[in-house]
């Protein structure tokens, strides 16, 4: 049956047609539609299955991990950023292996769309020595994820599928199975000590034989099944493109387009490569080359002085595929001459960058107004974290981002470093929960000085408005509590649309932090602009105008305040645009210097 | 056939909803589709801007110089995304007022905004208003207005009358350009 899907709908849909009946995992763009919609499949064809968010990448990979050791079909998804958190948990399970079956799903992201690196996981995999997949299209992503399913059965090994972002938010035309004939597993643990808890070192030594083994048979699996067969379309061309994922589709197009003469050969697991078998193939022709996204993990496992790729600068080294790119990868190795034909003048003037912003009425661009206004910038330290508040940066709130719940251990090691300044971390709710705790334990054990703002909206925001664990299960999970379980007190501040009363609250914790001898902790109860259940009841619905005869063109509120409606019109006065403000009437109160914003009568 | 569409806007203005549309108007009509979208932080307020390529193809982004069509919800975005035009047939749908600049590329310009200040459509509809203008300007855009509410019936039956009346609209506005 055909159906238009996004290459993450298309994901969901394969892994309850393979049976998959556990999946867990952590939201990351451009990974966090696929448990999500998978909860949504779920529930429309009613199937009994576990799809759970976890607290962390981590925690999602080993809840899923158990359940595949206990026999089921069980999945993780996390973006691949997300994978160096899960690795510690991965790097052990690959040497175990496993009894149901388990895939890992990774979603990478070329180009840095979403994503502080460009990391590539399958070269993860590759340093993990578990087998990769890499689907090129979202039809081909439906298929491969019952194929690596089937994969992680047959060798008893935790299996990934790596999709890059121009797969997951693809969205193509699919032929996807017509009956859902779902089956779960029914879990059993079956205990066997020396496998499950292999003890160092000659446990694992063991279990490290057995992995090059597992190696060596997926290998001879990779030619037999996926390579051997694509052989004989081969048209005997002097050139032979080696391609993996996305790759692949931007080679042909090219080829196609350009009318070049080429082999293509689709490489779908880029790791394990059976060397020795592809590398026979290369006597055939004059030269290959492999274009893959975005690390040379074919190449790396390859060697032949006919091979070009990232490793010859043949071809691009960082950024995601472009026609254009496989055309100076071609050029570079003599095949065609220099080629403008993907090129194009951009607008010769220059046009005014739009970055993404905070939504108008979100809490946070109070909260940092607050902050700035409080802590002086020339005094203070702001190292911040991974969410929608590391927009915040508009407003020049924030001097530092590292990794999830990095900015609790960097405002530590910024307080021993330089003492002289006070440093203000901010990190979300859900990136508390995720790695936060542990640092403010090690911070509050050693009494480092620091103002610690959990901005509690009570959601996953930028990754589409996931629900974290104090929203489901409030009575039982609270970041208060939390706190005060690491050893300190936690002041409480519920936000209102009232700069004012948030100025007020900073004014507050300024004076603990003065008397203080360690960490300052503050949860602000703030809601995400977006959240239909909660933000309609906090808005006032009173709407900002400029008199513009007070506007003096001072650059408050477009440098330190940075809402969207907010900009100069031809008269060098602020206006307001009534189609992005959406009343919160926060601008009204401490904004302005002169009192220009002033609210819209009826 | 063949047919490369790019979508140029702000995060919000439903960019994603018309590839959902254009995706859903062409497995209709039987014909290959591959778009991509941008989900995550560009949604926040940033530039967006999105494919559909109708027909044979085998990757989802489009090169410069390739697309038939730009639709853009916003002036600068438009201009951001115009190389991006085959540059002898290639047609920008543009929503921007009289100060948008003349350019070497075909231009059906209307001024949605002002039309959406005075009420004459809801500004939630933008997407669909310029798609409106597509319809009644572009002559190679692939879909009929009937392919076209069909999609749109297809992709959300609650919302589709309101929608469908604001297209039947901006054809009409086409009129006058």
């Amino acid at each position: 049956m055909k159906d238009i899907l996004m290459g993450n709908d298309a994901i969901a849909l394969a892994l309850i047609h393979a049976n998959v009946d556990m999946i867990s995992g952590y939201p990351g763009t451009p990974s966090s539609e696929i448990l999500g919609n998978f909860q949504k499949f779920k529930d429309k064809f009613g199937v009994d299955a576990y799809a759970q968010w976890a607290t962390n990448e981590k925690v999602g990979f080993e809840v899923a991990y158990a359940g595949a050791i206990a026999g089921r079909t069980t999945c993780a998804t996390m973006k691949q950023v997300g994978l160096n958190v899960a690795s510690d948990a991965l790097m052990s399970a690959s040497y175990i292996g496993l009894k149901g079956a388990m895939l890992l799903i990774v979603a990478d992201d070329p180009g840095f769309h979403s994503s502080q690196t460009e990391q590539d996981s399958r070269s993860f995999a590759k340093f993990a020595k578990i087998p990769v997949l890499d689907p090129a299209t979202p039809d081909e992503a439906y298929n491969m994820v019952k194929l690596g399913i089937e994969i992680s059965k047959k060798f008893e090994t935790v299996t990934m599928l790596r999709p890059v972002m121009r797969v997951c938010h693809a969205r193509e035309i699919c032929e996807v199975d017509e009956k859902l004939d779902f089956n779960p597993q029914k879990g059993e643990f079956k205990r066997e000590i020396k496998r499950w808890a292999a003890v160092p070192p000659a446990g694992r030594f063991r279990q490290g034989l057995e992995q090059f083994e597992r190696i060596e048979a997926i290998k001879e699996y990779n030619w037999n099944e996926l390579i051997e067969p694509k052989i004989k379309k081969l048209q005997g061309a002097k050139t032979l493109c080696l391609t993996s994922g996305t790759g692949n589709g931007y080679v042909i197009e090219a080829l196609e387009e350009m009318k070049i003469e080429a082999d293509v050969l689709k490489l779908d697991m880029p790791y394990p490569l059976p060397k020795e078998k592809i590398e026979a193939l290369f006597v055939n022709y004059e030269q290959v080359i492999v274009f893959e996204e975005t690390y040379p993990c074919i190449e790396e496992q390859l060697s032949s002085p006919k091979l070009h790729g990232k490793l010859t600068n043949d071809v691009h080294k960082i950024d995601e595929f472009t026609k254009d790119k496989v055309l100076a990868a071609f050029s570079n190795v003599g095949l065609i001459e220099k080629n403008q034909f993907y090129k194009s003048a951009k607008y010769a003037d220059e046009l005014p960058v739009r970055p993404p912003n905070l939504c108008p009425g979100c809490p946070h661009r109070d909260v940092y107004y607050s902050v700035m206004k409080v802590f002086k910038k020339k005094k203070s330290i702001y190292p911040s974290d991974i969410g929608c508040y590391t927009l915040g940066l508009n407003q020049g709130a924030i001097d530092t981002v590292l990794c999830m719940g990095g900015s609790i251990s960097m405002a530590s090691g910024f307080s021993i470093a330089d003492p002289s300044k006070t440093v203000v971390a901010t990190l979300g709710d859900s990136t508390f929960m995720h790695s936060g705790v542990s640092p403010l334990i090690n911070a509050v054990y050693q009494n480092h000085k620091f103002v610690l703002l959990i901005l509690d909206n009570s959601t996953t925001a930028m990754t589409g408005r996931q629900k974290t664990p104090e929203r489901i299960n409030p009575s039982k999970i609270d970041i208060k509590k939390i706190v005060e379980g690491c050893g300190v007190e936690c002041h409480e501040y519920e936000y209102t649309p009232n700069v004012d009363k948030t100025i007020d609250f900073m004014k507050f914790l300024k004076t603990k932090y003065e008397n203080a001898t360690g960490p300052v902790v503050a949860v602000i109860r703030e809601f995400c602009i977006l959240d239909k259940e909660r933000a309609p009841e906090k808005l006032p619905q009173v709407f900002a105008e400029v008199d513009e005869d007070k506007c003096v063109e001072c650059d408050i509120c477009t440098t330190l305040y940075k809402c969207p409606p907010m900009n100069y019109n031809e008269n060098h006065k602020i206006e307001i645009d009534p189609f992005l403000c959406i009343g919160c009437s926060a601008c009204l109160d401490d904004v302005c210097p002169t009192d220009a914003f002033i609210k819209v009568e009826k | 056939m063949k047919y490369q569409v790019v979508i140029a806007g702000i995060g919000g203005q439903g960019a994603v909803f018309l590839v959902k549309v254009l995706s859903i108007a062409a497995s209709l009509k039987d014909q290959k589709c591959l778009g991509t979208e941008n989900h995550g932080m560009s949604q926040r307020g940033g530039s967006v801007s999105c494919y559909v390529k109708v027909g044979d193809f085998h990757s989802p982004a489009i090169d410069e110089g390739q697309a038939d069509l730009l639709i853009a919800l916003e002036g600068n975005e438009g201009l951001r995304n115009i190389q991006y035009l085959e540059k002898t047939k290639g047609t920008i749908i543009v929503n921007a007022d009289s100060k948008f600049p003349k350019i070497e590329y075909k231009t059906i310009k209307i001024d949605a905004f002002s039309k959406a200040r005075n009420k004459e459509f809801p500004i939630q509809a933008l997407n669909v208003y310029m798609l409106g203008i597509t319809l009644a300007r572009d002559p190679n855009f692939p879909f009929s207005l009937n392919d076209i509410e069909k999609a749109i019936k297809q992709m959300n039956a609650k919302m589709a009358a309101k929608n469908i009346e604001v297209l039947h609209q901006a054809i009409e506005d086409a009129r006058n350009i």
